[in-house]
């Protein structure tokens, strides 16, 4: 193809593309929101691993353990969870069901009535098997890290990432108090870096909104805390969509095949353009 | 120089055919197994328990399993010896022409020496076969010593649900998987011992 | 046995023209024998329509149509259907990528004049099927009856209130109930299943008989019909088998592997191809905090957020689409191709297609002033471009396009 050619090619195509680039990139810089995350600004990023196997168990096990009793995962049932996270049914059903009449094949429809639920909390606990897919993950992430000590609300708790959150922080005892704290923080100058004074020490400033934990107020550590949410986490990704782990898995395969059809096929076409070229 | 273009050419319509034809299989995979039962029919198909010890004997009961009729009979002694006198007039008396799971253990072809569990569907077409336990002529057997007449096509079985000489039926009464475990009878699980 | 094939076969031809139209629409179809990757979008559309068929069958199996059900039976279908989830990414993936093909198929015709004498049916049959899929595409976004199937809905069809005198019944009426209820999701699920597949098939049809009647385009714009060989075969053609077949396999093969990529690793698009706000069931009672369409439809979304009156909105957004159907028309130029255009055009083809990703853009974000400023300015484009058409077209100087390809 002559360069002329090129050329006309690019002033219709590739100059659109530059120009809608650039459109887009001043309509981002005026559409700065807060973060997604509400007060606590942006939300932290989570990044799951569906095939930790440990990671999802321990997850199961505390929501299990802390969240079932209020929540229901109602389209998931009990033996593929089992089957999934690979834990033997028996182990299963005997240290995680705590209803012994449920079944394998059953749903996981909770085990709270929902008008009895609404009297105590105001609103129904909702169903958490699709959470981390109309949340999404970074979400919950934040959301069960950023809970803090506020004695005006019902639970003396009120949340960053969801302020007037209807929900207790089930999990006080094992995270402690937090309580939202104030910092010195360095201020920024025009340039880019820290301000500083004339004798050179860094100007701060107070900025309140940090969340701290009361030291050996909880039975965990931040870090196993941080875990325990991070399990939890990815154990709610793995319920939003059971076969995400299969679906990237098989994802792999597809491409592979098609890039050989690809390239097999345009091999092909080559050959058979030398007819007529 | 022809010539050998032509060889590439057929090799890469080859290739590029057999790996767009190796394609179609598992293209298919997803919508075949998609009629597979799903895990919702297999949940509603599990395992059905009930408590048999209150049956009479003599009496017969029909559960519905994987919404099929299974027949639960509680023998009584004479009932039990009754079956050597039909034993002549069965197609294939020691189930060798069915996959029968508990083959030998019990005359009653389940796993307890009282209970009979069988699948209530003809084999021949489907119906449900009439549970028949008296001792006297019938119109269809003028020496019936008990067991089932299908309305249908007048298939006939002994009270364990073997088939008789002669009938539409082809096989015996299918034993679905089952156990017992004191007085509960669990239908559609094997409890793990044959 | 081979001779009995034969005579079978002959036995049928005497009575149904299949060797013939195979031979004359299929194998020796004549196709331009330099064409680029814009004229792959056609073979790509087709191919989409066929996964979209097939899902969309085994979709309606497993899928229940009532209020109560509904949302319920999505997730019966990614969870406890063997394999339900391949099927229904499939069927997103493609509702999705259904419209990135026609859009670059229609952008292809603008570029390179394919609405031009003698396709100016081709061309309306065209605009015809990509209304009959926003119709499509929108009835099936209900179906999971999530909240922005809901939100979406109810604000699709209180659009029909917007028409005077009879508004407001007519949107009842469509509704069939006081909110978009169990037969609502009824209604549309029969639409989006029987009625607008059998038009959409129908339109497929016309839009190929009469493309196969006048003869493909090709980018340079030149008649290949005015050289012809012997046989009456143009010399700038190849037959469509096996040249023009092996060409849309090598872009059938690329298609897929992207189809693949997004159906497999992003199937929700981030939140663009399936909303996460449609992971809740319905509810009447609570609108969620932002609603916006799905990417396919946001330009035409925003025109309607930059008229600040409600039967004005409707207007705009429906004069943005009905005014595709008359560009043969508006196109007043002597040269088909943008190759051989003049700079107004280049120049009017570019500001279009940016305002048009603009508009896009602008859809699926909330409204802020800058934005709405930036919706009226690009509305006003994607007018301008159409109506100034006949003039920039008409007066600017065009190169001479060659006689052979």
């Amino acid at each position: 193809m002559s360069v002329k050619n090129n050329f006309k090619i690019g002033l219709s195509i590739r100059n659109l593309i530059i120009f809608a680039t650039l459109f887009l990139c001043i309509n981002n810089i005026s559409a700065a929101e807060g973060g997604s995350c509400k007060d606590y600004g942006e939300c932290d990023e989570f990044k799951y691993s569906l095939n930790d196997m440990a990671s999802l168990q321990r997850g199961a096990s505390t929501f299990l353990n802390y969240c079932y009793g209020c929540h229901s995962l109602q389209y998931s049932r009990w033996g593929r969870v089992a089957t999934d996270l690979q834990i033997p049914e028996e182990l299963f059903f005997e240290n995680l069901v705590f209803d012994k009449s449920i079944k394998p094949g059953d749903l996981m429809t909770g085990s709270m009535s929902k008008e009895k639920s609404a009297q105590w909390f105001g609103v129904a606990p909702p169903d958490l098997t699709l959470v981390s897919r109309v949340r999404g993950d970074d979400w919950i992430y934040s959301y069960l890290r950023a809970y803090y000590e506020d004695s005006s609300k019902q639970y003396g708790v009120n949340n960053l990432v969801y302020p007037g959150t209807a929900m207790p922080n089930v999990l006080l005892a094992l995270q402690g108090n937090q309580k939202l704290v104030c910092k010195d923080i360095p201020i920024i100058a025009n340039n880019g870096g820290e301000k500083r004074d004339e004798l050179g020490n860094t100007i701060t400033k107070e900025k309140c909104g940090y969340l701290k934990v009361e030291e050996g107020s909880g039975k965990l550590t931040k870090d196993e805390f941080d875990e325990l949410i991070y399990d939890l986490t990815n154990f709610l990704v793995y319920v939003g969509e059971p076969a995400k782990a299969t679906r990237e898995r098989i994802g792999w395969y597809v491409i592979f095949y098609f890039l050989i059809f690809t390239a097999l096929s345009a091999l092909l076409y080559r050959e058979y353009h030398k007819d007529y070229h | 120089m022809q010539e050998k273009d032509n060889t590439r050419r057929k090799v890469l319509i080859g290739l590029t055919s057999a790996v767009g034809l190796s394609g179609i299989p598992f293209a298919a995979t997803p919508f075949i197994a998609a009629w597979n039962p799903s895990a919702k029919a297999k949940a509603a198909g599990a395992s059905v328990k009930l408590d048999v010890s209150k049956m009479q004997y003599g009496q017969q009961i029909q559960v519905a399993w994987r919404k099929q009729p299974v027949f639960i009979i509680r023998h009584t002694k004479e009932s039990l010896q009754s079956l050597e006198l039909t034993l002549p007039k069965l197609a294939d008396p020691d189930s060798n022409q069915i996959d029968e799971p508990y083959k030998g253990i019990n005359p009653t072809r389940s796993k307890s020496a009282e209970y009979t569990v069988i699948a209530g569907v003809c084999t021949h077409l489907g119906c449900s076969p009439k549970y028949h336990p008296e001792v006297e002529p019938k119109p269809w057997d003028a020496s019936w010593a008990g067991g089932f007449f299908c309305p249908c096509h007048g298939s006939m079985f002994d009270m364990v649900g073997r088939v008789y000489k002669g009938v539409p039926a082809p096989t015996n009464l299918p034993v679905p998987p089952h156990f017992f475990k004191g007085s509960i009878l669990t239908i559609g699980e094997d409890g793990g011992m044959t | 046995m081979s001779e009995m094939v034969g005579k079978l076969f002959g036995w049928v031809n005497r009575r149904l023209p299949i060797a013939n139209t195979f031979e004359r629409h299929l194998s020796k179809h004549p196709v331009p024998s330099k064409v680029n990757f814009w004229y792959l979008f056609g073979a790509l559309a087709s191919v989409v329509l066929i996964i979209q068929i097939v899902s969309g069958i085994w979709l309606i199996m497993p899928y229940s149509n009532t209020e109560e059900e509904a949302f319920s039976s999505i997730e019966y279908i990614m969870r406890d259907v063997d394999y339900g989830w391949v099927i229904r990414y499939m069927h997103t993936t493609g509702a999705s990528m259904f419209f990135a093909v026609v859009y670059l198929h229609m952008f292809r015709g603008l570029l390179y004049g394919s609405y031009q004498k003698p396709k100016e049916l081709v061309w309306i049959f065209g605009c015809a099927i990509y209304l009959a899929m926003m119709a499509e595409g929108f009835l099936g976004y209900v179906l999971p009856y999530g909240q922005m199937s809901y939100w979406g809905a109810q604000v699709i069809i209180s659009l029909f209130g917007a028409i005077p005198y009879i508004g407001e019944s007519l949107e009842l009426w469509v509704r069939g109930d006081y909110y978009i209820s169990g037969i609502t999701v009824s209604r549309f699920f029969a639409l989006h299943v029987v009625a607008l597949p059998l038009v959409l098939i129908a339109l497929v049809f016309l839009h190929l008989v009469a493309l196969h009647e006048v003869g493909a385009g090709n980018p340079e714009g030149v008649d290949i019909e005015e050289y012809l060989d012997d046989d009456g075969v143009p010399l700038d053609s190849v037959p469509f088998f096996p040249y023009k077949v092996l060409n849309a396999l090598v872009g059938i093969g690329v298609f897929m592997t992207v189809f693949a990529i997004i159906m497999f690793f992003f199937p929700e698009g981030g939140g663009y191809f399936i909303e996460m706000a449609n992971f809740e069931e319905a509810n009447p009672l609570v609108t969620p905090e932002h609603i916006a369409p799905v990417w396919y439809y946001s330009p035409y979304y925003a025109m309607l957020r930059a008229v600040p009156d409600k039967l004005g909105g409707l207007i705009v957004m429906g004069s943005a689409v009905a005014i595709l159907f008359v560009v043969p028309w508006l196109d007043r130029s002597k040269v088909a191709s943008i190759r051989y255009k003049g700079i107004y055009s280049k120049v009017a083809l570019a500001f279009f297609g940016i305002s048009f990703l603009t508009l896009g853009y602008l859809g699926t974000v909330g409204v802020t002033e800058v934005r709405k400023t930036m919706s009226v300015i690009c509305t006003a484009i994607y007018f301008a471009f159409f109506l100034l058409m006949p003039f920039y077209t008409k007066y600017e100087k065009t190169k001479e396009v060659p006689k052979r390809l």
